[in-house]
């Protein structure tokens, strides 16, 4: 039998396995025989490991019999039989039982054995001890640390560092053992057992490789992690006494002094000089994970040195190692999301990686290119781009793509250029999820950027006369429908509808009639009679749905001649201005479902109660969403269809969507309350303003809600305090004006240790819009939390206590919510009321233009447009922002900063439609 | 940003032939903990990952490929592929340098010729050099030489004469404890 089955393992080219059977069998036999034969036993064990490392298995009988078997071999003296099957020991420990058995014949091994199988002997005992049996092996395991042999000493390291899950506590008796060894010398040794002929380039072994001082220095991090001082004094120990050698200890140590950092930025600066050290280290890899954290963490790192950061890996970019100058690529298209200004100095080292052979690299190459480009060289970039596209596979045409949409929305007036790139790449063969994200970058194109609107639906039409892809067929019908009449001259694109009616399948056909007869409400008679005959004869077709569908709406479009009510109507059932929220659709309608309450089932579900969107809302919301989105693009995944759902990153509709919940969140907290029941609905929420520092230990935050005559000021109150509980919390809040007046003030009753309430403070709203501080104070009664129950004594009183929180102002921004308009230059030319404000900031040193911008945005509470809050240049910069009050009145904004040796200059000039609000929002600042 | 202060960096290694087989696979986990991800106790899903892996890398002539949520990084012998898989965070130049030393020592244990027939033959070296370069998911040792002179040869022959040798010892023994036996008895005064 076994001759058989030892050809077909020989034999290299037919891959087949051995079988499982005769392996389990073969190895039974071989390893309880006497004596034992190494060479026999050698490979039936590789034999077994084949199969192992296959991912075959084993039933818990079978392994457990092998693992006894295997521990036969122990009788046999032979060095590389016994290294063999302690591999095997390893991988048999975790599928059979009674593993603990073994324990004494590794340790003999452990304490006197042969150094060449000695590591691993070590190794092996972490997984056969658990945590009730490590005392066994404390000395044995102790002495392996300080053994001079590099590879058992870090053999016991790992060992350990494997075990501290379940051992924590006796681990941390052998810190000082661990300690010692990062700093000892320790040396590799050469085996009689294992010497190759072919030792390669290098062919002495050399006296050490240092990695022992990587896994010292993981474990004692891990013992030592929470002792601050302890962290630091290491830190000041490995990188000025005894500097580490190996690279990969020194990797680790940037990231434990990331760690520290992320608990306290403001040891940013004492750490720079580190920093800058590892920024200059003889291993890329330490340069990248410095670089890495100077950039990308939230730290306090100074522009300059993040410049550092950059330049060294402008010059890991021209290495000749592939990985390298991908991991610097990735990394500097990942800063360029955040900040695009400070790539810019690696501007032509990226455009050399255009060409790189790695395709992964020259994408992430363009990408960070077209973030990073200004106006003036996307005509260039998008040319290369142009070149370069056919080579590529789908996948990464589509992150090309994706940034070239981004680049649309941030450079409306590009559109020519981006628009012919995106022809092109319409009419280039691919794949649905290539030619899926074009059209998404054209739908954008013709959302946000009007100018470009007809010749983007041009090309559109041009496709769908030759697209093989339903949905997207279906998709650029529901948009030629909706755009379409909007432009000046809508007969234009119904023939290439009606083609569709004529030529494609009936799910193609059923949009192109819904399409077609959106077509029929312009004010446009030739137009519309045209239209109903095109729909009746869709009255003919094969197809029910068709019928259906041309049936309702030329039965829709005879009832918009009754008259103007009828009309509007019918215009509304066709053309519907506002869309239900569908974040909040689904919300509801769960909780509708899910309802316990059965008497809940007897009213139907009620429609008017989710939120509803206009059209310029949801515009808002997804040109936010979509200017604003972070993602590692080039990550492939298995299959096209799944790209969606591995991405790591929310999707933008996510972000428009939890944004979007949020509003709906306060909605429904507020009208839980029975008190603002009569206040009408929720008009406005501002962002959550913190009131206290976060370490203190109550922490409040407040968030302003604006209703039609009413403010309520929600303070949202956590006690971080383990053994106090409060009770009667409430805020007492001053106002400095006459304007408002306080209604009423909901207290919480109880503050639980370590939880957090909600006070609610009620304010009559004077019509007009009023700014106002309030002074706040947090009043309420401590008592003592015992122990044991977790509640306060029955007979503790309390004693009453304030504490004083910083104000609250309400500022203008609270009144406005940012809103989307396609042409920023009308709107802004027809509103009046314009108010006017210049301001000198300050030296620009000290004042960063983007930083205003980012705050302005913020506190006006309006939209940034046409990507004007991306700040090119340093010197100067214009802001353009947009947005709606309570009232309904709209309000645009164009603030200009100049920065001159004077200082930053800003003028801000806003109009709206309400004087007032003018005036309030000009002189804010 | 999180920060990944473990030293359980190397998430798997394999080694596919050309045709995306598995020749050997491990994917790791610290043996004492739970599994974090699902792939590493769930064969189908390793397999249908290495099968797009290769179909992803196999090849392309690249080192390094972002994939399913993991960096790999990989490098290809005449007719088999090495990866060393990690997670998406992970330093790539560190999976690099732990490619690097994988790839050189089984060059030098297997004479420099890394390719399928030799994986299959000298099986035993291979997983052995696996093993000495990560141990599950903690990198060991990354400089080539270091790693190749921990693996042991097989033995060259089974040593069957020293038994011989053995069981003289043996007579020896017996004898021995019979002299002293008849010896004790005689000096009892029997």
């Amino acid at each position: 039998m076994s001759t058989s089955t030892y050809k077909r393992f020989e034999d290299p080219e037919s891959g087949y396995l051995p079988d499982k059977m005769t392996v389990y069998q073969e190895c039974l036999q071989a390893f309880n025989a006497s004596p034992i034969r190494a060479k026999k036993c050698r490979l039936l064990l590789s034999r077994l490991l084949r199969l192992l490392y296959d991912g075959q298995t084993f039933p818990k009988t079978e392994a457990t019999n092998l693992f006894f078997s295997v521990s036969k071999l122990f009788h046999n003296g032979d060095p590389s039989l016994r290294q063999l099957a302690y591999l095997a020991i390893k991988e048999l420990c975790t599928i059979s039982d009674d593993v603990l058995m073994i324990t004494a014949s590794i340790m003999k091994d452990i304490q006197g054995g042969e150094p060449v199988f000695k590591p691993n002997a070590v190794r092996t005992l972490a997984r056969v001890l658990d945590g009730s049996t490590i005392h066994a092996a404390e000395r044995a395991m102790r002495n392996c640390i300080v053994d001079s042999n590099q590879t058992v000493c870090s053999a016991a390291l790992v060992s350990t560092y494997h075990l501290l899950p379940v051992a924590h506590d006796v681990v941390r008796r052998w810190a000082n053992e661990a300690q010692e060894a990062i700093s000892a010398n320790k040396k590799l040794v050469r085996s009689p057992y294992a010497i190759h002929e072919a030792f390669g380039s290098s062919p002495r072994l050399p006296q050490s490789t240092f990695f022992h001082q990587y896994h010292a220095l993981g474990l004692i991090y891990q013992l030592k992690k929470q002792d601050r001082m302890a962290m630091l004094k290491l830190i000041q120990q490995l990188t000025s006494r005894q500097p580490l050698q190996s690279p990969f200890a020194v990797l680790q140590l940037v990231r434990y002094v990331a760690a520290l950092l992320q608990a306290d930025t403001n040891l940013s600066q004492q750490f720079w000089p580190l920093f800058a050290s590892w920024l200059n280290h003889k291993s890329e890899m330490v340069e990248l994970e410095a670089a890495k954290v100077v950039l990308t963490g939230s730290f306090k790192f100074n522009p300059d040195q993040q410049l550092k950061a950059i330049s060294s890996l402008q010059e890991l970019l021209s290495v000749p190692r592939t990985v390298t100058r991908f991991a610097a690529v990735r990394l500097l298209s990942r800063v360029a999301l955040a900040d695009p200004e400070k790539v810019r100095a690696c501007n032509s080292d990226l455009e050399s990686l255009v060409n790189d052979p790695c395709r992964a690299i020259s994408t992430y190459a363009i990408t960070t290119l077209l973030k990073t480009g200004n106006a003036q060289s996307v005509d260039r970039l998008v040319k290369t781009i142009a070149g370069f596209m056919d080579d590529i596979s789908d996948e990464f045409k589509v992150v090309v793509v994706e940034a070239v949409r981004t680049l649309a929305l941030k450079f409306p007036e590009k559109h020519s250029t981006l628009l012919s790139f995106l022809g092109d790449a319409l009419r280039d063969e691919g794949g649905f999820s290539f030619k899926n994200s074009v059209i998404e970058a054209i739908f954008d194109i013709i959302k946000f950027v009007p100018v470009a609107r007809e010749a983007s639906l041009e090309l559109l039409c041009e496709f769908i006369e030759d697209c093989e892809y339903t949905e997207l067929a279906v998709r650029v019908l529901h948009l030629l429908g909706e755009y379409g009449p909007k432009t000046p001259k809508p007969s234009l694109y119904v023939r290439h509808i009606y083609n569709r009616v004529v030529l494609e399948n009936s799910i193609v056909r059923s949009s192109a009639v819904i399409a077609l007869s959106k077509f029929a409400l312009v004010n446009d008679r030739k137009l519309t009679a045209s239209i109903r005959i095109l729909l009746k004869r869709c009255l003919q077709d094969a197809d029910d749905e068709v019928r259906d569908r041309a049936a309702l709406s030329l039965r829709l479009l005879e009832a918009a001649d009754d008259g103007p009510t009828a009309a509007a109507k019918a215009r509304g059932l066709l053309e519907p201005e506002s869309r239900f929220s569908l974040a909040a659709l689904e919300q509801q309608l769960c909780r509708y479902v899910r309802s316990k309450d059965k008497s809940s089932f007897t009213t139907p579900f009620d429609i008017t109660s989710v939120a509803t969107h206009t059209e310029e809302e949801v515009l808002a919301a997804e040109y936010k969403a979509k200017t604003t989105v972070e993602e590692d693009q080039i990550v492939s995944s298995p299959t096209p269809e799944t790209t969606k759902a591995t991405k790591s990153l929310p999707e933008p509709a996510d972000l428009a969507a939890r944004a979007d919940l949020l509003e709906q969140q306060y909605a429904q907290e507020l009208s839980a309350v029975p008190e603002f029941e009569e206040y009408g609905p929720l008009l406005h929420s501002s962002e959550v303003v913190e009131l206290t520092e976060v370490e203190t230990e109550f922490v409040v935050s407040a968030v302003k809600h604006i209703f039609k005559e009413h403010l309520v000021v929600q303070y949202n109150v956590q006690n971080t305090l383990k053994d106090i509980q409060l009770e009667n919390v409430t805020v007492v809040a001053q106002l400095d004006t006459d304007a408002y007046s306080e209604d009423l003030a909901i207290p919480a009753e109880t503050l639980k240790p370590d939880s957090s309430v909600s006070i609610y403070v009620s304010f009559s709203r004077p019509h007009d819009l009023a700014l106002a501080t309030l002074a706040n104070t947090l009043s309420y009664v401590t008592k003592d939390v015992e122990e044991a129950t977790g509640e306060p004594a029955e007979d503790d009183e309390g004693f009453p206590d304030e504490y004083q929180i910083e104000d609250l102002s309400i500022v203008p921004g609270d009144f406005v919510s940012p809103c989307f308009t396609t042409s920023f230059t009308n709107v802004f030319d027809d509103l009046d009321n314009e108010e006017v404000s210049v301001y000198n900031l300050g030296s620009p040193e000290t004042v960063k233009i983007q930083e205003v911008v980012t705050k302005l945005t913020q506190s006006m509470s309006m939209m940034a447009l046409e990507g004007s809050d991306n700040v090119e240049g340093s010197a100067s910069h214009t802001l353009k922002l947009f947005g709606k009050s309570v009232n309904g009145d709209r309000v645009a904004a164009v603030v200009k900063l100049v920065s001159s040796s004077k200082g930053v200059m800003m003028r801000i000039q806003v109009r709206s439609s309400d004087a007032e609000l003018s005036q309030l929002l000009a002189n804010q600042w | 940003m999180t920060i990944n202060t473990s030293l359980y960096s190397v998430e798997a290694v394999a080694i596919l032939d050309n045709e995306g087989r598995r020749l050997f696979a491990k994917y790791y986990k610290a043996p004492h903990e739970d599994a974090v991800e699902d792939i590493v106790l769930n064969e189908k899903k390793q397999l249908q990952f290495e099968k797009d892996l290769f179909a992803k890398t196999f090849k392309q002539g690249n080192d390094i490929i972002l994939f399913d949520n993991h960096a790999v990084v990989y490098r290809e012998f005449p007719d088999c592929v090495l990866y060393v898989i990690g997670s998406l965070n992970e330093n790539e130049v560190l999976l690099y340098n732990v490619l690097q030393g994988l790839s050189g020592a089984l060059e030098i244990v297997l004479k420099n010729s890394v390719d399928k027939g030799s994986i299959q033959e000298s099986y035993d070296l291979v997983v052995l050099t696996v093993d000495e370069t990560v141990d599950d998911g903690i990198v060991l040792e990354t400089d080539s030489t270091a790693i190749a002179s921990r693996v042991t040869n097989a033995p060259t022959e089974d040593v069957a004469n020293i038994k011989i040798d053995l069981s003289e010892r043996g007579l020896l023994n017996a004898f021995n404890f019979a002299r002293k036996n008849i010896s004790d008895r005689l000096q009892q005064g029997f």
